[in-house]
């Protein structure tokens, strides 16, 4: 960090509202042009000032997506209201200045030099936590290598800070989401202030702060005082709370470089630069020259460009980003994402100026969280497991019973244990009764608020044709819930693709009635279904249920049918291998028997599915559930602990490989 | 539906977009459009295959008759699959019945003069057998993994 002064342990008080004048008048006394808010053309902006009269007193702003408007809302308020649409790097990296001349001599020989800034010492009074965080951000850029802008650092060491401790927020402030304020710590300034009706609380942050401390008419602050200084700030936080879900954005936005809603940003945006140009921390600039009539000198001037400029990324052969989409996505995806990558802290800083100062309105938290929405709910978590060891289970009860299909029945269980019922889709249990081996079944529907889930259980060996032949009233051992389920999660915003393969589609419902209950959350949602014949399809009514809802795409296949069948016939890729949709931003969850789901993964892949977001679950010999009987090993996997479901990324080349 | 329609159908249609655009064009000129009502056979199994199609829209299935069992679909041609491949290739004769079973329209192309077109015209040869081919080696695929009976009953299973 660039300071003027050196940290000193902080020595603090209380200034009386007419101290700020003297506060103003010992800064000019040591040589330096105080910049503060002032007002000019309807508006705060930072200028030079000279007295606590040229502060906006009494002033407030009403500030909203594309508006700005000040309100004399009397009283002697010096700091009500929230930053305007000037930023500091006005002064610490100006919007044109001289970086160089060329000159031509009495010889014809040409000389060049660089113009070093020597900058007066100046003041800045009245900066926000945000705004000490874009100087900050700025110091990293232009100050902190490897390479440097000494013009920046001339002037940005030259600037003592007197800070200024937010005690109104803007319907624009986002700063509690970005972690920038409005609290202040006390190393961050070389003064800070806190407003309170009868004058400010002060707190020195280094020698150089301190040193005007000591010259201030300070009285020692008050318990009262400082605790409504604190109570002030504390409600700003309230107030703007946390519209903006910075854990994992910039990764969630790198994920979205395709998404439609930049082209739909785009019909909004006007590409008109506003929001660069008051962004604090925006710092892409032009090199341009400027010479005089005769040619024999010229000036370099470094000026403030913007990503939005039209010839911004232009080369002789054109320009990379024509479009205002790809122009709006370079300045979000840039500020959120790869500035993160490039500077290791984010770019932007919460201030909401470019919210209030775009022309059309365009909020950029409500982008974000439409583009890049976060994660809630249903992360993939090790579930509470309601009954631990192999050997543990607990009873529940079968409360009704109907068959599926000739060999598949569903059994509906009651008084089950609400770690089971409240389980993720994509989890199994390890389902006995005395005397017969545990065997792992998918839940095939949650009811958490009745304590109940529902088993489908295909007949097909000894201990599944027995519990599948009990009747309602019967009990049966549960352990579980187990096992990573379908990572719903990473389906937000996206477009879902679900392909099941006969009692594949068991596993997969609980998945679908998920994405269905809040179905505004994805994309488009494909259903594809492929049975052995009509007579074999599990879960027909909901199968008619989804085929009747608009905002579900299904088709269904059989293997062969006779002449009654009017739908499809033929392997489930046969229902989307010649479809015209994309897949490269999709996600499909697959279920069903392996050589199956390799088909369709190869199908998928093929038409541009990344392997990480190709989701199978896989069926293996699980006897313990837990990742202790070792029967499930896969490669480096337990299929029943790390999975059943796997991405064809997690699982590589061992997917259909012969003997793993 | 005009020449210039069925130009465009072609260039839609799976089997024949990346297809150069002259030989889509000398493929349209052997080409009409046929609507098809629910229960309309267009091929009927054992005899000469009339016409080769590409279904545009609906459903056409093909079904093999097993005495004693009816008849069994096999597979469904789907909008932008293709039927009657039998129509050019020896002995010209349907390997099953291809019925629409929903209202249907397909691009279809007379038998006779497209294997002589294809006789006379290389570079249509060139450009549309290997299609044919692909088509039918999807179809042999997915033919397979049917064979195989995936969601029939295992055999040894252990629970």
């Amino acid at each position: 960090m660039v300071t003027a002064g050196q940290i000193a342990p902080a020595g603090s008080g209380f200034l009386p509202r007419a101290g700020l004048d003297a506060l103003i008048a010992l800064l000019e006394d040591d040589g330096r042009r105080v910049i503060g808010p002032t007002i000019a053309d309807g508006a705060i902006v930072y200028d030079e000032i000279h007295a606590a009269t040229d502060l906006p007193l009494g002033y407030g702003d009403e500030q909203a997506p594309g508006r700005y408007r000040l309100h004399d809302t009397g009283g002697e308020r010096a700091f009500g209201y929230a930053v305007g649409p000037t930023s500091w790097k006005a002064w610490t990296f100006p919007a044109r200045v001289p970086i160089g001349t060329a000159e031509r001599d009495q010889d014809g020989h040409l000389r060049f030099a660089p113009v070093v800034a020597d900058p007066p010492p100046v003041a800045f009074l009245g900066v926000r936590g945000c705004e000490l965080a874009a100087l900050r951000i700025q110091d990293r850029v232009l100050a902190e290598g490897p390479a440097v802008d000494p013009d920046f650092v001339a002037r940005r060491r030259s600037a003592l800070i007197i800070a200024v401790e937010c005690t109104v927020a803007a319907s624009t402030c986002f700063c509690t989401s970005m972690r920038t304020g409005p609290e202040i710590a006390d190393d961050a300034a070389d003064l800070v202030l806190t407003e309170i009706a009868e004058g400010f609380l002060v707190r020195a942050g280094t020698d150089a702060g301190r040193t005007v401390a000591e010259r201030l008419p300070l009285v020692a602050a008050g318990d009262e005082q400082t605790s409504r200084g604190r109570a002030a700030v504390a409600a700003v936080r309230e107030a703007i709370g946390d519209p903006v879900a910075l854990d994992g954005l910039a990764g969630r936005l790198a994920d979205r470089l395709d998404d439609p809603k930049w082209a739909e940003i785009a019909e909004r945006c006007l590409a008109c630069a506003n929001c660069t140009l008051v962004c604090p921390t925006c710092f892409c600039t032009s090199v341009g020259q400027r010479s005089d009539l005769d040619g024999r000198a010229s000036v370099t001037e470094r000026t403030w460009d913007s990503c939005f400029s039209g010839d911004f990324a232009k080369v002789a052969g054109g320009t990379f980003r024509g479009r205002r989409e790809d122009r709006y996505r370079q300045w979000l995806t840039h500020k959120f994402s790869t500035w993160v990558d490039q500077f290791g802290t984010s770019g932007c800083v919460g201030c909401g100026r470019c919210i209030a100062w775009c022309p059309v309105g365009i909020d950029v938290r409500a982008e974000l969280a439409a583009i890049a929405p976060p994660p809630t709910r249903r992360s993939i978590r090790s579930a509470p497991v309601a009954a631990g060891g192999p050997g543990e289970f607990i009873t529940a009860r079968i409360d009704s019973l109907h068959p599926e299909t000739p060999d598949t029945t569903t059994l509906v269980l009651a008084d089950v244990h609400p770690a089971i019922a409240e389980g993720a889709p994509g989890q199994f249990v390890m389902v006995t009764r005395p005397g017969l081996p545990a065997v792992p079944i998918s839940i095939s529907r949650y009811h958490p608020a009745a304590a109940s889930i529902e088993l489908s259980i295909r007949a097909a060996g000894p201990a599944t044709a027995t519990i599948s032949g009990l009747a309602a009233g019967d009990e049966v051992g549960l352990r579980g819930p187990l096992g990573r389920g379908w990572p719903i999660d990473q389906a937000d915003g996206r477009d879902v693709i679900v392909v099941s393969g006969g009692i594949g589609l068991s596993p997969v419902r609980p998945l679908v009635d998920a994405l269905l209950d809040e179905r505004d959350r994805y994309g488009v949602i494909r259903i594809f279904h492929g049975a052995r014949t009509p007579a074999d399809r599990p879960h027909a009514d909901d199968l008619a249920t989804w085929a009747d809802r608009p905002d579900v795409e299904l088709a269904t296949t059989v293997d062969r049918a006779d002449e009654a069948w009017p739908g499809a016939v033929g392997v489930v890729t046969h229902l989307f291998d010649q479809a015209r949709w994309a897949g490269r931003e999709a996600i499909a969850f697959v279920c069903g028997p392996e050589r199956m789901m390799q088909a369709t993964a190869a199908v998928l892949l093929d038409r541009g599915l990344r392997p990480e977001r190709v989701f199978v679950s896989l069926e293996r010999h699980m006897d313990c559930g837990i990742g202790l009987c070792g029967h499930c090993q896969m490669g480096k996997a337990f299929v029943c602990r790390d999975g059943p479901v796997f991405s064809l990324a997690e699982l590589g080349s061992n997917f259909g490989r012969e003997g793993v | 539906m005009e020449t210039r329609s069925i130009v465009d159908a072609l260039a839609e249609s799976p089997v024949t977009r990346d297809m150069g655009r002259a030989e889509r064009r000398r493929l349209a000129a052997l080409a009409a459009i046929t609507n098809a009502a629910t229960g309309d056979v267009l091929l009927r199994e054992g005899t000469e295959t009339s016409h080769l199609g590409i279904v545009l829209s609906g459903r056409v299935a093909l079904r093999l008759n097993v005495l004693g069992r009816g008849p069994i679909t096999i597979l469904t041609v789907e909008p932008g699959d293709l039927f009657g491949w039998s129509a050019v290739v020896p002995p010209y004769r349907s390997t099953s019945t291809a019925v629409a079973i929903v209202p249907t329209e397909a691009i279809t192309f007379e038998a006779g003069p497209l294997r002589e077109a294809l006789a006379a015209d290389d570079d249509l040869a060139a450009a549309l057998n290997p299609r044919l081919m692909q088509a039918l080696a999807r179809r042999l695929s997915a033919t397979r993994d049917q064979l195989l009976d995936l969601f029939g009953r295992a055999e040894g299973q252990a629970w």
